[in-house]
């Protein structure tokens, strides 16, 4: 279509500007994000049809005829620039994308569409807005930029660092149900594959919502579908970009730890209120405190000892692309080098890498043939190689939250002689190597994983039977291999570690090796496995029909054939395991959409799918998924034109249709019952181990796929002259049923274990979209574009049993959403003498209290422990006295704002992110005393002198009391959340064409940031707001990037 | 379209997915997949050894402590427990998985399951042809359907003791459209249908272990022991309430009568009648000797096979060379109960005890159940003086009552071993010696002391190794009073099978639980001062117990709402 309207533009301009004699001759480049831009269309102002247009190397000549002496620079998806020529003769001209216009066209399934023609909820990005991001996945770059993704990156190890990713929030209560379908060139991929493609090689990225976009996919359509279209070659010369760029990385939070003398305080406080001998005494306070026994009493900052401030990125991209009549072509390569932040200690034994790093090797090659008139060919073949590197069996931030791994008195970080030292402290039962010690010496795991991917596809055009269609057919075959290494140095305590015995009278100083240690390193142990191998081979038949009749009457139409065949295999896999994924699965059907409009003023579409999978069994595996949407733009209309000339587009829209989910949690195939190999069971007077079997789950003969109900109602607008300001709102309400969980109402006297059912429902609604505006003063353009997403569900039905109170239902509360005790205060000293009074007179129980509950754990309450609200009144906290605290982690609200301004070469752009309404709550080595290493919140501690100030229970060695998060979430531990990021910032700065050396035909160079400043409204937890909730927060910081590139062109 | 039909109809679904019909093939007559889910039934069957939380049942009696304020056995001895937070460990009816610490072999499933596999089994054996046969002629498929039977009698127990009567389910299995708002069986229903699966399956199982792959199954003296433990419960005064006051058929029987006590001596005398089974020589090693290598005191096991993972969980600490976990603590209660080698109690004045010190000359079953300061143990004697290796005070997991456990160990009586050395861990359901004390208890209380029940115990005590003294009686004496040869016999069964998962039991289903439990825990604190000790008797945890609430547990909270017809137990 593009391409037409181009070739019609070009006639337009071209024969006029024939006919005037010359006046004033201007020339100049202009040039987009990707380089030069060849077919940009430059007209004199005030003189519509004196033109030129740009060349393959995107220069252009114009002779200025009127009194203007202004230029209008167009092309079609950017924003129009007019630009005062002056007295110059030569000018640069650097376009920006425009979201909003109305003929931008957007990629849906298996087609394209328009802003005017549009009639269901999708929303895109052009993919050069994020190519300069210095992140290794695409999905990292949406966050804030589409309305209705959602997004948490919760780590940011290099090479598994991808965030997770839901369309409109998650609308299933079945915990696999909620992942949408990703769709790259038409073709399915999973998570996995997606993270591994590079940006550069994309030209846009569009998320599908509603039912109208989504039905074509069917049965896996209900979760929304992330659709990426990769980048082709254009008519003209060949066209060279080269991009290089490096970064420094960082934490965006850095977690700080008590020293030696503040954490020996704090262990003595917690050992004096449980009533034990204190490990410190005074005189070993003051050799914490005044570092002058540094090898009997140490202080060692483990985390400054072992990681790095900052550590390098770098990304490099190559591309050719162009094209004859006959051909084009895009020819890419790429190459990424994300470094980890642990150190490097010198070791005798260094010969093995024990640091995080990824890189990662991408090669693509996008051709499209012209076999003849009528017959067009296309062959597209990419592949990545990648390779993550983590150090063996550790997690290096992990040992350093970790109380009872080391401590910073517990070793000096090597001995005076050099030798490693290890954990010489009752606190770490393990006596284990130091951590330098392990890092430098235990080895690592190294995944190198091959992606590789072919798409053949041929179009036919079939105007012979009938004017606008044509016939496609397509194969793409996928695989995916991963083999591991692992290069270990068998038990971590062997490794030769000493604790340094000062000289004490006339005693030498000596070094005793560790108890579990040797004097020699053990030799290296290399195993290696295949994990993953997985393959995917993809056919698809259709045909298209696209005319238009009488001018006004615009029929389209789709049917397509499609079927899929995918074998997954994974390691590290028992046989019989209902986990196993050694399995087959495949998916076929047919799709239909047919479209029509009346002039773009009265738009229809309907999709359906008629499609099943074999997760279900024969008789219940095809569903059939209709959608119909409807449009209507009614500026068009002349009353609407008379009352509200500002508008340049004001369409209403909606959408309703039912989509599927043939997701089934655990075992794929539910409707299959299998036995399990059990544990052996010894007989004989020598035992010998037999081999049993059990029986494993039931099965469910019936089970069918996850339905949804989707309405959408959307609005598109343009306003203002120029369309300068723009807006999408979108509201979606969408039940989902048959949801597959297993039943809860069952109870175990059962005695089997139980399938999934098509039982839960649930509501999920909201509102998302987004306004822009663009406009320039003088010479400074800029555009804003600020996006909202709003997505709230509820559990209608998940067969619970109805609680003791109404309190503890899960239903009619959000998927996911947290249970806990809500806190009332620290217990005092006259409350545990309430307690020791009620249970003397009640045989020691406190059962029966309505006054004050006691928890369950038949532990003694001690003043400033956590006190629970005790909702029943039995004098217990169980429970039963929990109630629905906080939100689900995942944010039901996400806002972007993104601002940019350009002024000649220089440009700027900013996006804030912030995601609100979520909870988080951290465990064990996080936060709890004892099982962390202490941190400063732990030094506001409540003690009876600070018992009205407190910010932390009181300290105590035992894991398991009250105030234990493991043991009794709270409110007290659950953060509400949100934050704002400063999620990017690019600057950059295009060299004018004439400061261009070595004939190249453009050049850049930018700095852009990743994560660049967090503001958040927590100080409980040092943790990156979109830490998972639940955990023991030592996943791999996220990472800040400062990044510069420079990028040219021949 | 081509592409289509050429797509290959394999692999439809995972082929290595075994079905029912491969386990139960009508056309293998060695039913080798049939017996392998047998034996997925056996696997439900668990060790006792540190199995609640890492700790023995019981440490949640009066006989021990855990070392470990965090282990959920504490939970249960000071009856903090609830519907909703009974410790896992003892969470038959809803926990679905069971470890130990040192990951001794443990069961997968709750009890139900466990029920529903045996009812799988016993309904779909019958379609595999297995051959063979025991002598009476019953084939060898009936006989493995019997072993079932067996097991499944047993979970139901293990259940009843915990929660008197439960859903009887029979042969049904079910499925989730089956209706599972199931009411509970009474007390009296659920004895008289165990002790009737008992009769019926006892002359269709092997009659005594021979041979490499029949050692450990079920035996007919595992029948029969099962059922003279059932019958002997359905007695005691706690399910046969002598003031016959109780009206709830689901916590015991609503009637009182003493002939339940002639049914469980009866029952006990039947195994003895047996003539297979005797007392191992030394109670030391009874443990860990195995029935190959003679030792004929042991009816139904739960095999473990060999290791050294009882003493890593509970052998003293402080001895570098063999590094003890020291997680049970044994109380100055369980101390006291031993008689002195003469087998008189340690409070008669004649026993000749001796308060300064303490461990001298006790009953021998004191030194092979008990590690108490002085005694030999590896390398050196064993120190728990405050200050001592084996009680440093240092804050760490270590005795807390200044005794470790040494039953279910071996160890010599000299310094001279070093390490821990490898043996035989299996754990005992049924051994000889509990017959004995079963049939001593019953006929006490059936016919009041007599011969008969003072030979039971003389047996017992002359394999303790306690002399039969000059009258005879191995320091028991002689009275005519049902009563005090109660207590006697009560003690007895407390010292010859502590830490067997009886005494937990034994003080509820004596209704002395509300008396012993109520009283603190002690424990010595000794000091050495240049080599003389001196023992001061010292509280170590308050121990609660709810009467009569706590006679029996909570039906769990989740089960009570999901089936609103279970009659949940009085006061939970």
């Amino acid at each position: 279509m593009r391409k037409i309207i181009l070739f019609f533009q070009i006639i337009i301009i071209l024969l006029p500007a024939a006919l005037y004699a010359q006046n004033r001759t201007i020339s100049g480049t202009v040039k987009d994000a990707d380089g030069v831009l060849p077919g940009a269309t430059v007209v004199e102002k005030g003189l519509p049809t004196n033109g030129a247009v740009t060349d393959s190397r995107g220069k252009f000549t114009l002779v200025l005829k009127g009194k203007s002496n202004t230029i209008v620079v167009r092309f079609i998806g950017d924003i129009t620039q007019e630009i005062p020529v002056g007295s110059k003769s030569y000018i640069d001209v650097n376009m920006a994308t425009n979201q909003h216009g109305i003929d931008e066209v957007s990629v849906v399934g298996y087609g394209k569409t328009t802003r005017i023609t549009n009639t269901g909820a999708s929303s895109s990005i052009n993919a050069a807005d994020v190519r300069e991001i210095p992140t290794a996945n695409v999905q990292n770059t949406l966050a804030g930029r589409l309305p209705g993704f959602f997004s948490q990156q919760s780590s940011g190890q290099p090479g598994k660092d991808a965030s997770d990713f839901f369309i409109r929030g998650v609308s299933s209560l079945n915990p696999n149900g909620n992942q949408p379908l990703i769709i790259v060139d038409d073709i399915q991929y999973t998570y996995d594959q997606l993270q591994q493609i590079n940006v550069n090689e994309i030209e846009s990225i569009t998320i599908l919502k509603d039912a109208s976009t989504t039905a074509i996919y069917g049965i896996q359509g209900a979760n929304g579908v992330l659709v990426v279209t990769t980048r082709r070659g254009k008519l003209g010369t060949p066209k060279i970009n080269f991009r290089v760029e490096g970064g420094l990385q960082s934490n965006t939070v850095t977690p700080k730890f008590l020293d030696s003398y503040q954490s020996a305080q704090l262990i003595n406080e917690a050992y004096t209120n449980d009533g034990l001998p204190l490990p410190f005494t005074q005189n070993d306070l003051t050799l914490f405190q005044n570092g002058t026994d540094p090898y009997g009493h140490p202080d060692v900052n483990w985390y400054n000892a072992i990681f790095n401030k900052y550590t390098y990125q770098t990304n490099s991209n190559l591309d050719i692309s162009g094209g004859t009549d006959r051909i084009k072509y895009f020819i890419s390569g790429g190459a990424f080098d994300q470094n980890g932040n642990v150190k490097y200690f010198p070791d005798p034994r260094g010969q093995v890498n024990n640091n995080y790093y990824f890189t990662r090797y991408d090669f693509r090659s996008n051709l499209d043939l012209k076999a003849s008139d009528n017959l067009d060919l296309r062959l597209d073949v990419s592949t990545r190689f990648s390779d993550i590197n983590e150090p063996y069996d550790q997690s290096a931030l992990g040992e350093i939250y970790d109380f009872t791994q080391t401590n910073p008195f517990t070793a000096p970080f090597l001995n005076p002689n050099g030798s490693y030292a290890y954990d010489y402290s009752s606190f770490n039962p393990a006596h284990l190597p130091t951590i330098n010690a392990l890092l430098a010496t235990g080895g690592n795991e190294n995944s190198k994983r091959t992606d590789y991917n072919v798409l053949f596809n041929a179009v036919e055009k079939l105007n012979s039977i009938t004017d606008g269609l044509s016939l496609t057919a397509r194969v793409a075959y996928a695989s995916t291999e991963q083999y591991s290494t692992i290069t270990s140095s068998g038990v971590d305590p062997q490794i030769p570690s000493y604790h340094y015995v000062p000289a004490s009278g006339t005693k030498a100083a000596y070094y005793l090796l560790n108890p579990n240690g040797s004097y020699v390193f053990p030799t290296y142990n290399v195993a290696g496995s295949n994990d993953i191998n997985d393959n995917n081979v993809n056919l698809q038949v259709f045909s298209n029909y696209d005319r238009t009749f009488g001018g006004v009457n615009h029929f389209t139409g789709l049917l397509l054939l499609n079927q899929q065949s995918a074998t997954t295999f994974a390691n590290n896999t028992i046989i019989l395991d209902p986990t196993t994924v050694g399995q087959p699965s495949n998916f076929r059907g047919a799709s239909l959409k047919v479209g029509y409009d009346y002039a773009n003023k009265y738009l229809i579409d309907f999709n359906s799918a008629y499609n099943g999978t074999d997760r279900f069994a024969a008789g219940h595996r095809y569903g059939y998924f209709p959608a119909v949407s409807a449009g209507y733009n009614m500026n068009k209309e002349d009353f609407f034109k008379n009352l509200f000339p500002v508008f340049g587009l004001f369409k209403i829209r909606g959408s309703y249709g039912i989509v599927g989910s043939d997701a089934a949690p655990g075992n794929q195939y539910v409707y299959n019952q299998y036995y399990l190999a059990g544990g052996g069971y010894n007989f004989g007077s020598t035992q010998q181990g037999y081999g049993s079997y059990y029986e494993g789950a039931l099965a469910n003969s019936g089970v069918v796929w996850e339905q949804q109900k989707e309405l959408d109602l959307g609005l598109d607008m343009n306003l203002l002259k120029d369309n300068k300001l723009s807006a999408t709102i979108d509201y979606f309400h969408n039940i989902r049923e048959d949801q597959l969980i297993t039943p809860q109402a069952i109870p175990e006297i059962i005695g089997v274990g139980l399938p999934a059912e098509n039982l839960g429902k649930t509501r999920n609604q909201g509102i998302d979209g987004q306004i822009g505006y663009h406009s320039s003063i003088g010479q400074v353009q800029f555009s804003t574009n600020f996006v909202f997403s709003y997505a709230k569900n509820k559990i209608l039905f998940e067969d619970e049993p109805s609680p003791a109170y109404p309190r503890l239902a899960r239903t009619g509360q959000p998927i996911n959403q947290p249970f806990g005790y809500h806190f009332i205060g620290y217990y005092s000293a006259q409350d545990v003498a309430t307690i020791d009074k009620y249970e003397a007179a009640h045989g020691g129980s406190n059962i029966g209290d309505a006054a004050i509950g006691v928890p369950d754990n038949g532990e003694v309450i001690q003043p400033g422990d956590l006190k629970y609200e005790d909702f029943n009144h039995d004098g217990l906290i169980n429970v039963l006295d929990q109630e629905a605290i906080g939100h689900p982690n995942l944010p039901n609200t996400t806002l972007g704002l993104n601002l940019q301004a350009s002024y000649k070469g220089f440009s700027v752009s900013v996006l804030f992110q912030g995601s609100f309404n979520y909870s988080f709550i951290l465990t064990g080595t996080a936060i709890e005393p004892f099982q962390s290493q202490f941190q400063p919140i732990m030094e506001q501690a409540w003690t009876p002198s600070t018992a009205a100030t407190a910010e932390f229970p009181r300290l105590t060695s035992d894991p398991t009391t009250v105030n234990s998060p493991t043991f009794y979430p709270s409110d007290y531990w659950l953060v509400n959340a949100y934050y704002i990021r400063l999620k990017t910032l690019e600057v950059r700065y295009v060299v004018p064409t004439r400061l261009l050396p070595f004939h190249l035909s453009s050049g850049s160079l930018y700095l852009s940031c990743y994560n660049l400043f967090t503001w958040d409204n927590y100080n409980k937890y040092q943790q990156d707001p979109e830490v998972q909730t639940n955990t023991v927060g030592d996943a791999y910081i996220n990472q800040r990037v400062i990044n510069f590139g420079v990028m040219v062109g021949f | 379209m081509i592409a289509m039909a050429g797509c290959k109809k394999a692999e439809t679904f995972p082929v290595d997915h075994v079905s029912s019909y491969y386990v139960f093939n009508p056309l293998d007559s060695a039913g080798t997949n049939a017996q392998a889910y047998l034996y997925s039934i056996y696997n439900e069957l668990l060790s006792g050894h540190n199995r609640v939380s890492g700790n023995y049942l019981d440490a949640a009696s009066d006989d021990a402590i855990s070392s470990s304020s965090t282990s959920q056995v504490t939970i249960l001895a000071t009856g903090a427990y609830s519907s909703v937070n009974l410790p896992s460990g003892e969470d038959f009816w809803t926990v679905t998985s069971n470890s130990g610490l040192n990951g001794f072999v443990t069961a997968t499933s709750s009890y139900w399951s466990a029920i529903g596999y045996a009812n799988e089994f016993i309904n779909n054996i019958g379609v595999v042809p297995v051959k063979g046969s025991l002598p009476n002629g019953v084939g060898e498929r009936w006989v493995w359907q019997s072993e079932a039977r067996f097991l499944r009698a047993y979970f139901y127990f293990e259940l009843v003791k915990r929660y008197g009567g439960v859903p009887l389910l029979g042969n049904n299995t079910y499925t989730a459209s089956s209706n599972l708002q199931l009411s509970r069986s009474t007390f009296a229903q659920c004895i008289t249908y165990i002790v009737n699966e008992c009769n019926a399956i006892k002359d269709s199982v092997i009659t005594i272990q021979s041979g490499q792959a029949d050692n450990y199954r079920v035996t007919q003296g595992a029948v029969l022991a099962l059922k003279a433990r059932v019958l002997l419960y359905a007695a005691s005064p706690l399910f046969n309430d002598p003031s016959a006051s109780n009206t709830n058929p689901y916590i015991g029987y609503t009637n009182y009568d003493p002939t339940r006590w002639n049914l469980a001596a009866q029952a006990a005398q039947d195994v003895i009648n047996l003539n297979a089974y005797g007392l191992y020589p030394s109670f030391r090693n009874l443990f860990t000797t195995q029935y190959a290598s003679g030792n004929n005191e042991i009816i139904f096991i739960r095999p473990v096979g060999t290791g050294t993972s009882i003493e890593a969980d509970n052998a003293p600490v402080g001895i570098s060379s063999a590094i003890g976990g020291g997680i049970t603590s044994p109380t100055q209660d369980l101390v006291n109960a031993f008689p002195m080698i003469n087998g008189k109690a340690i409070t008669d004045p004649t026993s000749g005890y001796n308060a300064a010190k303490p461990y001298t000359d006790r009953d021998p079953r004191f030194a092979a159940t008990i590690l108490y300061n002085g005694t030999n143990w590896l390398t050196a004697p064993l120190a728990t003086y405050n200050g001592g290796a084996s009680r440093p005070l240092n804050g760490q997991t270590e005795t807390l009552t200044g005794y470790y456990m040494g039953k279910f160990m071996y160890y010599p009586e000299d310094t001279t071993q070093t390490t821990f050395a490898s043996h035989v861990e299996d754990w005992v359901f049924f051994r000889y010696g509990e017959i004995l004390l079963n049939y001593a208890e019953a006929e006490n209380e059936a016919a009041g002391p007599s011969p008969a029940v003072y030979s039971a115990l003389y047996q017992i005590r002359a394999r303790a190794g306690i002399p039969a003294g000059t009258d005879g009686t191995y320091g028991l004496g002689t009275t005519s009073d049902k009563t005090a040869l109660r207590l006697q016999i009560q003690n007895e069964r407390r010292i010859e099978m502590a830490f067997e998962e009886q005494r937990y039991f034994d003080i509820r289903r004596w209704k002395i639980a509300e008396t012993v439990m109520n009283q603190p825990r002690m424990g010595v604190s000794i000091n050495n001062s240049g080599g003389t000790l001196t023992y001061n008797y010292v509280p170590v945890l308050t121990t609660k117990f709810v009467a009569p609430t706590m006679y029996l547990y909570p039906i769990p909270y989740s089960q009570v709402i999901e089936d609103p017809n279970l009659k949940q137990n009085p006061g939970w």
